[in-house]
């Protein structure tokens, strides 16, 4: 029976249901000390002076500052190095690691963090993105930071306005001008989004140790072993295969947890303790330490009266906080994807990556497509209105299309823009004749589709290990984050051998054991690491027909796999189990099979033209939405959502749904009340007090994710990848659902609060009194 | 201070610091880890356990409180080689993602069954609203609680 397209239960289940998973907060080590961090109190300041002393003298207590940094280089970042493990002479956001502590217990680590002294001195703060890039503003790095490999903007000269850019990207095709001034309506508007928190349940968690030899080895709730892995190796200046990354389940991670975060504070303060040492982050740290980059999208777009889109220019800001983090590569992403689904003839697309004094924004699932999409869509909406044409039709008008050219210049194929945009907005009977409204509630129906690339090049290598007894190991360095990637790569591989899925046991990230993985994002599991696995398991199959050919003497063409059996066909009776197999090899029931694969992307884009090939595969998703808005209040019910995502091949289509669901909540939560607030660089509603997460109560009253199946060229069995796909389109589908229902009253900050829907319906009704 | 206590039926003495939570005792002096902090201000439900058969945020819950009551955590319910049914539903519904917030999420089904037996979808929505998960299950909890209520 083929493992491939079946909902099987996932093997983690009866851990995750009995209480008995491991998560890094669960882990003790013998010896093992507590750790607590202080943090700056201001949003900008120097760091005049820290005296420690008082907390040192407590027993037991070890207290990290920068002091103790003094043999490396204090800073890291995974595209620029600018980051501080403590701060060294400066603060640049509330929250901002200044010393950390560890201790015998939790409360003796919180008594001695009262005792250290600081004395800031206080420096002018910004907080707007596009106030930080004008000249004479308040400026966070004062010199350019030195860049990682995997930095991968333009050169420093192309896009500098002041120091406060850290990064920029550009691409362009056509000539807009003209585009513009041939187009018989031009919109030009500008959209924000704010901040907002990825919620994992699971804080950030580590516990690091050191050994007699010199090396680093620790536990950690992260998405990025290898990466991190290297990260910490350059950091501490130790050879790779010193530096011993290891993951259990994670508790959630949605792009927090990707790349180094609270891995080299732990480590230095277990190098100073000489003894292991546990970080778990208070969800208010969790605030202070990963956002998503809230945004400023202006987008300027020429359509013709028949609904064309002939020009389009796009302009995105991204507020990457006090830190750059993935920032760069969020942004350059933004960038590109920003045009939206279609064949524009003109476009100009440009994206900066900009410092505040707000807590570093990093990875968030959507990875840039997310700020630009909402963007987009919701324009679009506005000029479909104005046309006179409807929505969904406007926008199949202009679709991209299979072996289309996008504007990186590279060629698109496995397209489904149509398909997934025509099966969200069917299954919201999109073109139907509205319920009758009722007094003081609105109804309204919206719809937005998505392009999304994923992290291009990239490298992923699995190790299949067939054991004497004919059961299977797969390591690689992949995380199961949630996403159920242990069971569905284990499915991959019963498939690729022909045997029963619970004899394959997929490995926890181990780097000593397990090999490189570019990381668990970018929806790239199941097309980059499963290709992968599915080839390394062919290895394996290949050296077990050969033994069957020896043993069973007969050509290899002629032998079938089923079930862990090898056979000649027609000939079921003369079968050798796996295990036999070994067994005949070998002599007796030991040794085993080995196979080893690395599936490797290329592509990437020209540093000064942005072209190049963005992306290895591509993913094609729509939603649509229907509302009912309390004219009274502003409050909007989602009724209904439905999204469509192209998967290339469900293997777990149960496992696809579950992604697709998370993916519309957090989308729902952004879309109607998530957002980091601050006063004056202070954040206002760091907890889960003031700060609301989509509860059974936010759900929409029914949702239906519906899963395309159309082949990717290179994924396994023709898999793509489906974790973030659906969590662009869903605001954009809300916010013009919302417009629909009240005439055109357009939104363009997110969240979509009652007093924001109150504000529009206002301004609506004062413009058509005075029209 | 002196707490006697049923835990996950055994009965027991524990010495408990005045501000010592009902989790620090679970986890820490137990070893129970299977149920999870995720926000300490008893508003995400992750750290949900049964006294006395309702369910509470063991976060906020002080241990000096559990004095002569019974608790019950995840490791609690199921017994050798067979899980609770709600366990099993949940299997079988896929109602897990991360898993982070599934043992509050479990027990939380528990005190609603035991109150409701028969809930329906708006009561069950309403009874766990403050069991929140980011990953997104909920379609697949409440499939595994109507199997449950309708059985």
């Amino acid at each position: 029976m083929s493992m491939i397209g079946k909902s099987i239960r996932r093997s983690d289940g009866p851990l995750k249901v009995t209480g008995q998973a491991q998560y890094t907060v669960d882990i003790d080590l013998p010896g093992m000390l507590h750790a607590k961090v202080l943090r700056s109190p201001y949003p900008h300041a120097r760091l005049v002076r820290i005296d420690a002393s008082a907390a040192e003298a407590l027993p037991g207590v070890v207290v990290l500052t920068a002091a103790d940094l003094t043999d490396l280089d204090n800073a890291f970042g995974v595209t620029l190095k600018d980051q501080p493990i403590v701060a060294i002479d400066r603060v640049r956001y509330v929250g901002d690691p200044v010393a950390a502590v560890a201790a015998d217990t939790i409360p003796a680590a919180e008594a001695a963090l009262e005792l250290i002294e600081v004395e800031y001195d206080p420096l002018p703060v910004v907080m707007d993105a596009e106030q930080a890039m004008r000249e004479g503003s308040v400026i966070l790095h004062d010199t350019e930071r030195p860049r990682s490999p995997m930095f991968v903007g333009w050169p420093a000269e192309r896009f500098r306005r002041n120091l406060n850019v850290c990064s920029g990207y550009h691409v362009e095709q056509g000539d807009v001008e003209s585009g513009f001034a041939a187009a018989d309506h031009v919109f030009e508007d500008v959209y924000t989004l704010p901040p907002i928190q990825h919620g994992n349940m699971e804080p950030h968690a580590t516990v690091a140790s050191w050994d007699a030899r010199g090396g680093l080895s620790m536990h950690t709730s992260t998405q990025s072993p290898s990466i991190i892995r290297a990260q910490l190796a350059e950091i501490f200046g130790l050879p790779e295969n010193r530096v011993r990354v290891m993951v259990p389940y994670v508790g959630g991670g949605y792009g927090a947890k990707v790349f180094a975060k609270i891995e080299p504070l732990v480590a230095a303060l277990a190098r100073k303790a000489r003894r292991p040492v546990r970080l778990v982050l208070t969800r208010e740290e969790e605030f202070a330490t990963a956002t998503r980059h809230g945004a400023t999208v202006h987008v300027k777009t020429g359509v013709m009266n028949d609904g064309r889109i002939v020009a389009r220019e796009i302009r995105a800001i991204y507020d990457t906080g006090a830190y750059a983090d993935t920032g760069p590569r969020a942004s350059k992403k933004g960038g590109y994807n920003s045009v939206g689904p279609y064949r524009i003839p003109n476009e100009h697309l440009t994206s900066y990556c900009v410092y505040t004094n707000k807590p570093p924004a990093v990875a968030f699932r959507g990875f840039g497509v997310a700020q630009v999409c909402w963007a987009g869509e919701s324009q679009l909406d506005d000029i479909a209105r104005r046309l006179g044409i409807d929505p969904l039709e406007l926008r199949v008008r202009n679709l991209l299309r299979e072996g289309d050219t996008f504007v990186t210049g590279e060629t698109l194929h496995a397209v489904s823009t149509e398909k997934t945009a025509r099966a969200a907005t069917a299954a919201l009977d999109w073109g139907s004749a509205r319920p009758a409204p009722r007094r003081d509630v609105a109804r309204g129906r919206g719809m937005a589709c998505c392009i999304k690339s994923t992290s291009t090049p990239s490298n992923s290598s699995a190790s299949v290990r067939l054991n004497a007894d004919g059961s299977a190991h797969l390591l690689t360095s992949s995380c199961e984050i949630g996403q159920g990637s242990m069971s569905v790569l284990a499915q991959i591989v019963a498939e690729s051998l022909s045997m029963p899925v619970e004899r394959v046991t997929v490995s926890f990230p181990d780097t000593d054991v397990t090999p490189f993985d570019q990381s668990t994002l970018s929806s790239r599991t199941t097309f980059s690491v499963g290709r992968a696995a599915t080839d390394a398991a062919h290895a394996v199959r290949q050296q077990l027909l050969e033994l069957a050919a020896g043993q069973l003497e007969a050509a290899a063409d002629d032998l079938e796999i089923v079930g862990g059996s090898v056979f000649v066909r027609g000939s079921k009776a003369e079968a050798r189990t796996f295990a036999q197999l070994i067994r005949a090899h070998f002599g007796s029931p030991a040794g085993s099979l080995f196979g080893h694969s690395v599936f490797q992307t290329r592509g990437g884009l020209d540093t000064l033209t942005g072209k190049g090939k963005a992306s290895a595969t591509w993913f094609f998703s729509a939603a649509a939405a229907e509302v009912e808005v309390d004219l009274e209040t502003g409050k909007v019910t989602v009724v209904r959502i439905a999204t469509a995502a192209d998967v290339g091949r469900a293997i777990n289509p149960a496992q696809c749904h579950l992604q697709n669901e998370g993916s519309m909540l957090t989308a729902l939560g952004g879309a109607l009340f998530e957002e980091i607030a601050f006063d004056g660089g202070q954040p206002v509603n760091a907890t889960f007090l003031d700060y609301g997460l989509p509860s059974f109560e936010d759900a929409p009253l029914a949702f239906r994710s519906i899963l395309l199946e159309t082949p990717s060229l290179d994924g396994p069995f023709g898999a793509r990848g489906v974790g973030e796909s659906v969590i662009s389109p869903v605001p954009p589908a809300i916010a013009n659902a919302i417009a629909d229902a009240l005439g055109g009253a357009r939104v363009r900050s997110l969240p979509l609060s009652p007093e924001r829907v109150l504000e529009a319906i206002a301004r609506a009704s004062a413009e058509k009194v005075t029209a | 201070m002196n707490v006697a206590v049923t835990v996950n039926e055994r009965r027991m003495t524990l010495d408990v610091r005045p501000n010592e939570t009902l989790i620090e005792v679970l986890r820490e002096r137990l070893g129970l880890r299977g149920t999870e902090e995720a926000c300490g201000v008893g508003v995400c439900g992750s750290c949900t356990v049964l006294i006395d058969g309702r369910p509470v945020s063991s976060c906020l819950v002080l241990a000096a409180d559990i004095d002569g009551r019974a608790v019950t955590s995840i490791e609690g319910i199921g017994t050798d080689g067979r899980l609770d049914p709600v366990q099993e539903a949940f299997l079988e519904h896929h109602a897990f993602q991360c898993g982070f917030c599934t043992a509050g999420m479990i027990m939380a089904v528990k005190g609603l069954l035991a109150e409701k037996p028969r809930a329906t979808r708006e009561e069950a929505k309403d009874y766990l609203g403050g069991n929140l998960c980011r990953c997104g299950t909920y379609e697949e909890v409440l499939a595994a609680v109507e199997s449950l209520t309708k059985a």
